[in-house]
């Protein structure tokens, strides 16, 4: 497989292409000069602490919730998820 | 205009209205009205919902102030057993199987969702305009966008259809729609209300927020849905706001983006009738300084930007496989490209298209990360400047709204009109539209955990200007 990926193909999305309108914002990004090169995010740390994580515990879905989530299934059969046979690459 | 809900909750306790005469007008209201802020009517579970109310009432059993309240909820939030679509094709017969956690604490509080309403397309949009479900049109003129994405939501509330409605901000979502319909709207601080069970756009800014025709149903609503939550690690935890300590004024010093007024792309009138508001500001002994702050051009790419790479991951989960409206194809990769394909919108491609090309190799260094380190000097900025002023004040838009169908006809333009919104998303601030001061209202905006100040300051404005 060639290691370039073009943009449909990390898109999964059929014949897509960069838009103008998109790559006019890009363009201001690459011209912007920042005062400094800090892409650590240091100002809205958002991660939770590690002595404040959540109990890892499993927990049962109710009846209706897996009910609605079998219902949401594109195709299924005798109640299972079909999904393609077969995974080429 | 007073509080609804309690004048609402009044009338039911003193049994002058039915609850289900009540949502039951508000269903006919909702189904008859001719603005495209429909997309499902929740007519069964609300009625249900209403006759439990009613037979509280008159066993003589107390009500709490959100119970038999009619609103509204933007159709992309999870509430169980409902269609959850997001407006797009992809999610047209999707069925929530759990409720997000906002929502939950409102039907905890006795608070009845009748309605889920219409937006743009996964929140893609600042004009509700991307929708299968057809475009939102404006509560004031109907030949004028609502604004977006959460366009629905605050036509509903304009149009008395809902009391309040619960919409999503992750660029200015719930702002720029309420200035554009004339009511009040709040993006909170970033992780006061848990976004579980919201469909994540851009996950960094996305917040769950409420619109409403007065500040005291902002502050009820904002109280209930507030909280940290385990399902969302980076919800906080927050102090609820009580109704007196909003009620004094105590703000010294306020603050406006200078170039935000001296910018070209600001329609005339939004720039008299903001400057007007700021002298009578100024009048009653508020000290106002204009601040320096970064170009609108840098602000709007440094937020798509980020934005895009987020949803472009966010999205990769609907491929069609465990859900959605697969199209089948001859290999598994096909089904997946024919799938996305055929069933997102041209907006929602672009976006995707934008963000995967910030995250490939090649591309992330120079824009991506760039990206990122302009969002830390922007809230940088913000540090200093609440160190100056207690408040910063700003348009919502340049101009007034546009009329349905010229949005789509050209992107980048609606993505500029976001210019005055997005910075205070990348910074995580708490911000809320007031229906005064401009065509499209006024912005407020504080520190961070800083709800309580904008709620008094509003407060003010309303006497003020």
């Amino acid at each position: 497989m060639s290691k370039i990926m073009t943009v449909d193909i990390l898109s999964s999305i059929k014949g897509a292409q960069p838009s103008e309108a998109v790559n006019k914002l890009f363009d201001v990004i690459k011209n912007a000069q920042p005062t400094n090169n800090n892409s650590l995010n240091n100002v809205n740390y958002n991660c939770v602490s590690v002595n404040n994580l959540r109990e890892d515990v499993v927990i049962e879905s109710s009846a209706i919730e897996k009910q609605l989530i079998i219902e949401n299934f594109p195709k299924k059969k005798n109640g299972y998820l079909v999904v393609a046979k077969v995974i080429e690459d | 205009m007073d509080s609804q809900i309690k004048h609402i909750h009044q009338q039911l306790v003193d049994q002058q209205i039915t609850c289900t005469a009540l949502v039951q007008e508000k269903l006919n209201l909702l189904q008859e009205n001719t603005h495209n802020t429909v997309n499902s009517l929740l007519d069964k579970t609300a009625l249900a919902l209403a006759v439990k109310v009613d037979t509280k009432i008159k066993n003589g059993e107390k009500i709490g102030l959100l119970e038999g309240i009619p609103f509204g909820v933007k159709d992309v939030y999870m509430l169980q057993g409902t269609n959850t679509t997001a407006s797009s094709n992809l999610l047209k017969n999707y069925k929530s199987p759990f409720t997000a956690t906002a929502i939950q604490k409102l039907l905890d509080a006795g608070a009845i969702p009748i309605v889920k309403e219409n937006c743009d397309s996964f929140g893609h949009g600042s004009s509700s305009e991307n929708t299968i479900f057809g475009a939102v049109k404006n509560a004031l003129n109907p030949a004028l966008v609502a604004g977006g994405s959460s366009g629905g939501s605050a036509v509903n509330v304009a149009k008395n259809f809902t009391i309040f409605s619960i919409g999503g901000d992750t660029g200015g979502s719930i702002r720029q729609p309420a200035g554009y319909n004339k009511i009040y709207g709040l993006k909170p601080t970033y992780g006061r209300i848990s976004r579980y069970g919201l469909m994540a756009y851009a996950s960094s800014t996305d917040c769950v927020g409420p619109l409403a025709k007065s500040i005291e149903d902002i502050r009820i609503i904002l109280n209930v849905m507030s909280g940290k939550d385990a399902k969302d690690q980076t919800s906080i935890t927050s102090k609820e706001i009580d109704e007196k300590a909003i009620s004094n004024n105590t703000v010294k010093t306020i603050g406006y983006f200078k170039n935000f007024i001296e910018s070209d792309a600001i329609d005339a009138d939004v720039k008299a009738d903001f400057l007007t508001s700021i002298e009578k500001i100024k009048a009653t002994g508020i000290k106002v300084k204009a601040l320096d702050f970064f170009k609108s051009d840098i602000l709007v790419s440094t937020y798509y930007t980020l934005a895009m790479a987020e949803t472009a991951s966010n999205l990769s989960r609907l491929d069609g496989t465990n859900y959605g409206n697969r199209i089948e194809a001859e290999n598994l990769i096909e089904t997946y490209a024919v799938t996305r394909s055929e069933n997102f919108s041209e907006e929602t491609k672009r976006r995707i298209v934008g963000g995967n090309q910030v995250l490939s190799q090649g591309f992330s260094d120079e824009i991506y990360l760039k990206g990122l380190a302009l969002r830390d000097q922007i809230s940088t900025n913000f540090d200093k400047d609440f160190k100056e002023v207690d408040i910063i004040l700003s348009p919502v838009t340049p101009s007034a709204p546009p009329k349905i169908g010229e949005s789509l006809k050209d992107p980048h333009a609606m993505y500029l009109s976001d210019a005055y919104t997005v910075g205070f998303s990348l910074a995580q601030l708490p911000t809320l539209t007031i229906p005064q001061g401009t065509v499209t209202g006024l912005q407020i905006t504080a520190a961070k955990n800083n709800e309580e100040i904008i709620l008094k300051f509003a407060n003010f404005l309303k006497e003020t200007i």
